[in-house]
């Protein structure tokens, strides 16, 4: 696309769907208009589908704007033509017509044979080591499903393993969520299974779990109406944007004032506080200041494996202060967890000026910081109210040095000041991607089997992945890849030494190759990504906009994601994939005379989308036992009908009519046995290093944390077919301190290579001083540079996570910034005032 | 492993940047080496279409160091701004390929952005996306869909002219109205 200074407009009569942006967990809604190339509306407002006046410049904030990135064109099956514009909602709730820059393109994404996305994956096909042969479905099927078996009936069902996606949103759903749970729990049976972003089948946050406390217990709305937004490992300008600017600026600028008032009839409100505890002086803080003014907002500048000491720390403050919620303790948690967490957690026993130092030592703050903290969390309003907090975290606290006490401390402090289940309160994962769960039980245990270690041992004898990338996101990334292609190998030797034969003899060469550590691959996705490209067969999947799914986002607003264009060639949905694997695998089963596993496979005959979302729903009865996922009694119908506000799930039927939740927790019942919360312990402020993590640290100067970028969605498998995207970060940027990157140096864009005990990977240098000395930031699972390839395999053994923000490397200066890469603005990405 | 290649595709990945470098006067003298995006900005966008006007800035004298000018091009109701920054810049007239010029308005929602001399950045004060003057406008970070677009300058008998735009002006479906 060179500079394009013309967008069509739609014309009266476009077509128009209502759609929820594919990205980031906030889950904007867009409007998208599609019409025939050639057939433009005119600027008059009468002659366009925005019903506006184009021919005098739209205004600003309130006026609507179809940028060149907002347009493309596209072609169905049938080869007609059609211009598409996705434009920001401004009716939706979530957004009110704001798009961030990667909803913003949501356009570019869309298949088109004459733009990059041609590169998108349209045809089965079979790679035997000579590059991928194209297939049709039925033999792809054919052979698949019999590998399948003959590792079913060989080695058992544990030896089929699989990596898939379980979030909503482009590339997820409940619909492709419930078909790739029932094919491999209930149908399969596999406990060898594990998640986009993990080596395991897990929860992120079993300590909430365990505390009974969702992960998504507010609305966006409560973000407008609290006092203070504390906010733990996450950087929300950059990854929950709109989320951010929408609903958390508002409150910060004192534009909430007004809905705090009708909210709150009596008490005292005022502009909200926010309190960002992340090493790096990041967007979100700047803006934050800028918006509410640099004394309203606390940076807490914590050193990595801080968190625990500084959460419980605030929390003995809170509680030596009697500023904790009495009442909410009392009658809505389990007292004896309360106690013990005193006494473990809180260390009542020593003074609390010493906890606090402690504490403030290991987190890298200092005391006044961890009282203030406590002040602006739960010191009593000026006419004795109790302060309304909201108390967000995400992947610095997940991905943590122990995720399980990670969880749980912060939980705690949200239980202690009783900020959940309130207007203006809530204990919730800020979020990466949106959510849609809906599975049957996973047959395994917990802690979860480390599928990444049993495909390392060849315990794994097909691996099935599924809309992920793992050479690009997992821990120890480089030993994940050897493994494909060393145990890839004797497959493909086994393929190319078969071809043309029948598939009896193909499978059985197969099989042979598997006793001696071979391992078959499939990966299902939308592009040859780096992982994909490892496959023997390789199954492509129609992505958003090209299905009808469902999702929810950060508040739980479940919405219906429509079909507005045909996918390329033979894509299917990912369900519509697994559904065919499932029918061939009945039909072997039954011409095996094994009705019993033939009957695990029933139930495949999905004809469309909402056929598998009204299968989902079985799960829900619309009551109170239902997760906070439930959508008992929708149906695209009333999706359709509710538009981009969509319904809050859980939905409950109430008189035979699906209401919607607004919040979790607010009847104060939580989900545990008892139906009270239970404080959960983390006795020890200090987790200490594992000793393989220990030893890279001891080895490597530099601390290197990784995460997201605002301009750039996760492995780029969009995005570096998008020039506006690619072109931002033609590689992965590393920041670091100035005065570290002149000590080895290095100047702002030279290419660095960063190395320790795990691998080496390159990036370019970004000097910023959003990092302390000997800190560093690098953006994770990029195409050209892997951060993957630096975490060591250590998983927290009480949960196996991965501790994937714990890398320390070496870093050195390898060249110049290369010509092809000199573009790219080195400005800070910090600046806001 | 260092880079993993993740395209099959065969398209180069930087022919399409949408960037440009001046030929001639005003030559940028870094030697980069990527392409030089078509310049259909410029002039006629199709048979029949108003092409874009050439309007005199400012005397070439008068840009001090550090200057900042207002000024609309290509018509009255799209505020626009010259710099002149410290070195050499995409796209710049004038000493040291130093003058530059953008439409302010923001490509996120259309607030007018401002320069600030102290971060050498043009930063908007509605959802503070920041722009890099000396990359063409390149969003550095933010939430607008496309640099700011990039006003085309020559100079002539010691005038600065506005002779083009790189890019769409926010809140138009085309530059000339």
């Amino acid at each position: 696309m060179s500079a394009e200074t013309r967008v069509p407009l739609p014309p009266i009569g476009a077509q128009k769907f209502s759609t929820v942006c594919q990205f980031c967990i906030v889950g904007c809604g867009y409007t998208v208009y599609k019409w025939p190339v050639g057939k433009d509306g005119g600027p008059r407002a009468q002659e366009n589908a925005l019903r506006l006046d184009f021919t005098r410049p739209q205004p600003p904030l309130a006026g609507e704007w179809i940028s060149p990135l907002m347009h493309s064109v596209v072609a169905d099956r049938d080869k007609s033509r059609h211009n598409v514009a996705i434009i920001p909602d401004k009716a939706c709730s979530v957004n009110e017509g704001l798009s961030s820059v990667r909803g913003a393109g949501l356009a570019q994404t869309l298949y088109s044979a004459d733009r990059p996305t041609r590169a998108r994956l349209s045809t089965p096909s079979l790679n035997d080591g000579s590059g991928p042969v194209a297939l049709g479905w039925d033999a792809t099927v054919e052979l698949g499903a019999a590998v399948v078996k003959a590792v079913m009936d060989r080695w058992g069902v544990d030896a089929v393993g699989m990596k898939f996606f379980d979030h909503g949103g482009g590339g997820g759903g409940f619909e492709n969520n419930w078909a790739v749970g029932r094919f491999f729990f209930s149908s399969i049976g596999t406990r060898t299974a594990s998640i986009h972003n993990r080596p395991a089948y897990n929860s992120e946050v079993h300590a909430a779990g365990d505390a009974g406390v969702g992960t998504l217990t507010n609305s966006y709305i409560d973000a407008g109406l609290a006092d203070t937004i504390l906010i733990v490992g996450a950087n929300p300008y950059e990854a929950q944007t709109n989320y951010f600017l929408a609903h958390m600026v508002p409150n910060l600028q004192g534009a909430t004032l007004e809905l705090k008032k009708s909210a709150f009839a009596s008490e005292v409100v005022e502009a909200g506080r926010m309190i960002i505890v992340d090493p790096r002086r990041t967007m979100s803080v700047s803006t934050a200041e800028a918006a509410g003014g640099a004394d309203r907002v606390l940076h807490l500048q914590i050193e990595p494996g801080g968190d625990i000491a500084l959460l419980n720390a605030i929390s003995r403050v809170v509680l030596e202060r009697r500023w904790h919620d009495i009442a909410f303790i009392e009658d809505r948690t389990e007292r004896q967890t309360f106690e013990a967490y005193q006494r473990s957690s809180l260390g009542v026993d020593r003074p609390m000026r010493e906890f606090v130092e402690d504490a403030a030592r290991i987190a890298g703050v200092t005391p006044e910081q961890i009282f203030k903290a406590a002040e602006w969390i739960a010191r009593p309003k000026s006419d004795g109210s109790r302060r309304r907090t909201l108390v967000h975290y995400e992947k610095g606290l997940i991905w943590g040095l122990k995720n399980y006490e990670n969880i749980a401390s912060i939980v705690d402090l949200a239980l202690l000041t009783g900020s959940v289940g309130k207007p203006g309160t809530g204990c919730s994962r800020l979020g990466g991607h949106q959510e849609a769960y809906v599975r049957p039980p996973y047959p395994g245990g917990r802690p979860a089997l480390n599928v990444d270690e049993a495909v390392r041992r060849g315990e794994v004898k097909c691996y099935w992945i599924g809309g992920c990338n793992p050479v690009l996101t997992t821990l120890r990334a480089e030993a994940l890849e050897a493994a494909l292609v060393e145990r890839g190998l004797p497959v493909r030797k086994a393929l190319a030494a078969t071809r043309g034969k029948p598939i009896g003899e193909r499978v059985g060469a197969i099989v042979d190759a598997m006793k001696a550590g071979g391992m078959f691959i499939l990966v299902q996705d939308i592009y040859m990504t780096a992982t994909a490209r490892h496959a023997h067969l390789v199954l492509p999947a129609a992505q958003w906009g090209e299905v009808n799914l469902t999702s929810i986002n950060g508040e739980r607003r479940l919405r219906l994601y429509p079909r507005f264009m045909d996918p390329p060639g033979e894509a299917i949905a990912d369900w519509a994939i697994l559904a065919r694997f499932a029918r061939r695998l009945r039909q072997l089963y039954l011409d095996d005379n094994n009705t019993q596993m033939a009957n695990r496979f029933l139930d495949y005959e999905w004809k469309t989308d909402e056929d598998v979302f009204i299968h989902a729903r079985y799960q829900f009865k619309g009551d109170e036992r239902d997760p906070a996922e439930g959508f008992a009694g929708v149906t695209y119908g009333l999706l359709r009908s509710l538009g981009n506000n969509g319904i809050q799930t859980p939905v409950r039927m109430i008189n035979g009519r699906p209401i919607g939740t607004v919040r979790l927790h607010e009847s104060g019942r939580f989900s545990t046995a008892s139906g009270k919360a239970r404080f959960i312990p983390a006795p020890r402020p200090w987790a200490g290093y594992a000793a393989k993590v220990e030893r890279q640290r001891r080895d490597n100067r530099f601390w290197v944390n990784n995460g997201r970028s605002n301009h750039i969605w996760q492995t780029l498998y969009h995005h570096e077919h998008i020039p506006f995207y690619q072109d931002r970060f033609p590689a992965p940027y590393l920041e670091m301190h100035p005065d570290d990157a002149k000590s080895l140096g290095i100047a702002p864009g030279d290419l660095v290579e960063l190395s320790n005990d795990v691998g080496k990977v390159q990036a370019l240098a970004y000097p910023s001083s959003a990092v302390k000395r000997g800190h560093t930031f690098m953006l994770f699972g990029q195409p050209r540079g892997a951060a993957g390839d630096l975490v060591s395999d250590h998983v927290d053994p009480a949960t196996t996570i991965p501790y994937y923000k714990g890398v320390w490397a070496s870093i050195r200066r390898i060249g110049p910034q290369p010509e092809t890469m000199r573009g790219m603005s080195l400005m800070p990405m910090n600046v806001a005032l | 492993m260092s880079i993993k290649p993740d395209c099959a595709c065969t398209h180069p990945c930087d022919a399409q940047r949408r960037t440009f470098i001046k030929v001639g006067a005003g030559t940028l003298s870094a030697g980069v080496a990527y392409a030089i995006a078509p310049m259909t900005a410029y002039g006629a966008e199709g048979a029949g279409s108003p092409s874009a006007p050439t309007v005199n800035v400012t005397p070439l004298d008068a840009v001090k160091e550090n200057a900042v000018l207002p000024f609309s091009y290509p018509d009255a109701d799209s505020p626009a701004v010259l710099l002149r920054l410290k070195g050499p810049a995409q796209g710049g007239v004038g000493p040291g390929s130093s003058i530059v010029a953008f439409s302010v308005l923001c490509t996120h929602k259309g607030c007018p952005v401002s320069y600030r001399p102290e971060h050498k950045l043009l930063i908007c004060p509605c959802h503070w996306s920041t722009f890099d003057p000396v990359k063409g406008g390149q969003m550095v970070i933010g939430q607008g869909s496309q640099a700011l677009p990039q006003i085309e300058l020559r100079v002539k008998d010691n005038v600065i002219q506005a002779i083009g735009i790189n890019g769409l002006i926010y809140g138009r479906h085309t530059n000339i109205l």
